[in-house]
């Protein structure tokens, strides 16, 4: 009862992607659309197989994976270090907090001109970017979650009789953890639209570069091929992210 | 004679104070801070189950607090006459998410420096005396409130305190599971020989667990009055509802609270 209920949903979720992508190809084929623009979804998904086997694909998704990784960890680590203590010490919270503040507000691609000018073309100004815009949203969830750790825990722990380094290490640590995983994935999906605006303007490689050029040359069915890959990309991060916090959150499974 | 008197004496040692509480004032700080305790005098004999009855926001939490170092007295004092820290079981859901029911119970023993081996053994024996043997790695959400409860009480236990502060412990819990928890606590209880101070709202569970009952006044709290509790033990909820004095002493708890609301 319960699988087949299961199963029922599965179903139902799929009606609707399933639909929709039959609807374009049938559009496509009987060209209720424009095919120069939208091609089939066969058409996409065969030029996607074919950039897969002719290393394209691989190869760009490898380089903007690289970019990605470089600068979230660039980001993410002083992004979660920094917020946890501004959560605990009020102190570096006054430190950190304005500053952060009036930057968080300045949207990151923005900035890409003046990071150009001041790192020139290339990866380190690429991965700058996405360090950039990781650290803030790391550092405000993880602002916000050693901040909004249940007062309760923390006087249970003090009537325990646990000085202020384990109340850190028992308490606020472990209690911070679910929303600084929920920041660090939202940070993720950050770190992509930034690595691909940044690729469209400013690389010759990485999939960004290779939507844009596909873009470029007219070659809408490989710009589609790029979309895929992106997006598949995407998936497979975030799926890394929530295996991560599966692992480190034992107590949310 | 006069050896016999001392033995009496040595006897009678469960007499003394394990809490006493002189002319306790806390107004919380701030302008205009509320005055949640107005000299407030109590004692608590040492083995003693003492219960604490009031209306809400009478400062009943309040008072354990102070006596469990979280809040500071304006005036007075509140003391703890056995001289270690009293353990503490905290209004609310106090389990931590994080921590298996195991590692919850042995929380106290963990942050006193015990060595892995006890904390797992106490925690293990009390679990298994509250019923919960098979839910040792079981994470909070995966336990019913009455569980969790129960692991909040095993917790407070498990530091072996001779004095423990229980803040309104089974308030939130469903008539059947409250009437079970309070066996398992009386028993508990009973077998440690610890001193409870006991925080509830609850006429019947006062009179089903304490052998004194102190009713507190509204806001600023202080104490109305405090009446012995004439049942003999071992007690059950349903034999104290069936005792000649039962109706007599609910009418004076609950007339000493309606006079207040």
């Amino acid at each position: 009862m319960d699988t087949r209920r299961t199963l029922w949903k599965v179903i139902l979720g799929l009606v609707l992607p399933v639909g929709l992508i039959g609807l374009w190809q049938v559009a496509a084929e009987r060209h209720w659309i424009d095919t120069l623009f939208y091609p089939a979804p066969s058409v996409v998904l065969l030029r996607t197989w074919g950039h897969f086997l002719d290393g394209a694909l691989t190869f760009h998704a490898f380089t903007t994976l690289r970019r990605l990784a470089i600068g979230f960890a660039a980001g993410a680590i002083p992004g979660v270090g920094l917020g946890l203590a501004a959560g605990i010490l009020p102190a570096v919270r006054a430190l950190l907090y304005p500053l952060a503040t009036a930057l968080y507000v300045v949207p990151r691609i923005a900035l890409l001109p003046l990071v150009l000018v001041a790192m020139s073309v290339g990866d380190p100004a690429r991965i700058f970017m996405v360090a950039f815009s990781v650290f803030f949203v790391v550092f405000f969830s993880a602002l916000s979650a050693a901040e909004q750790v249940d007062a309760t825990h923390v006087d249970t722990a003090r009537a325990f009789g646990a000085n202020y380094d384990r109340i850190v290490r028992s308490v606020l640590l472990p209690g911070a953890t679910p929303a600084v995983f929920s920041g660090l994935r939202v940070a993720m999906g950050v770190a992509l639209i930034i690595i691909v605006g940044t690729e469209f303007l400013a690389s010759n490689d990485g999939l960004g570069a290779f939507i844009w050029r596909s873009y470029q040359i007219f070659d809408f069915p490989s710009m589609y091929s790029g979309v895929v890959a992106v997006t598949i990309l995407g998936v497979i991060i975030d799926s890394t992210l929530a295996a991560a916090e599966w692992a480190c959150v034992p107590w949310r499974r | 004679m006069t050896t016999m008197t001392t033995t009496a004496f040595a006897t009678a040692q469960p007499l003394a104070n394990a809490v006493e509480i002189r002319d306790l004032t806390i107004r919380y700080p701030g302008r205009g801070g509320v005055l949640a305790l107005d000299h407030v005098n109590l004692d608590v004999q040492a083995g003693s189950f003492h219960a604490i009855i009031g209306p809400s926001g009478c400062g009943k939490s309040t008072l354990l607090k102070m006596l469990i170092g979280l809040i500071p007295a304006t005036s007075g004092s509140g003391s703890i006459a056995v001289g270690r820290r009293p353990s503490y079981v905290p209004q609310g859901n106090s389990c931590m998410p994080w921590l298996t029911a195991e590692q919850n119970v042995a929380y106290g023993l963990a942050m006193q420096g015990a060595p892995r081996a006890e904390r797992r053994a106490v925690a293990r024996a009390l679990l298994a005396k509250l019923g919960l043997a098979d839910f040792a790695r079981r994470y909070p959400h995966q336990l019913s409130e009455g569980m969790r409860q129960r692991v909040s009480i095993g917790r407070a236990f498990a530091v072996n305190s001779p004095v423990l502060l229980m803040d309104e412990p089974l308030s939130a819990l469903d008539f059947q599971t409250k009437v079970h928890v309070q066996g398992e606590l009386l028993e508990l209880w009973a077998e440690r020989g610890v001193t409870v101070l006991y925080v509830t709202h609850d006429i019947d569970e006062a009179l089903t667990l304490a052998d004194r009952v102190s009713v507190f006044s509204r806001r600023p709290g202080r104490v109305l009055e405090t009446m012995e509790v004439p049942f003999a033990r071992p007690r059950s909820y349903r034999e104290v509802r069936n005792q000649p004095a039962y109706p007599a002493a609910f009418a004076r708890l609950f007339e000493l609270l309606e006079g207040i609301t």
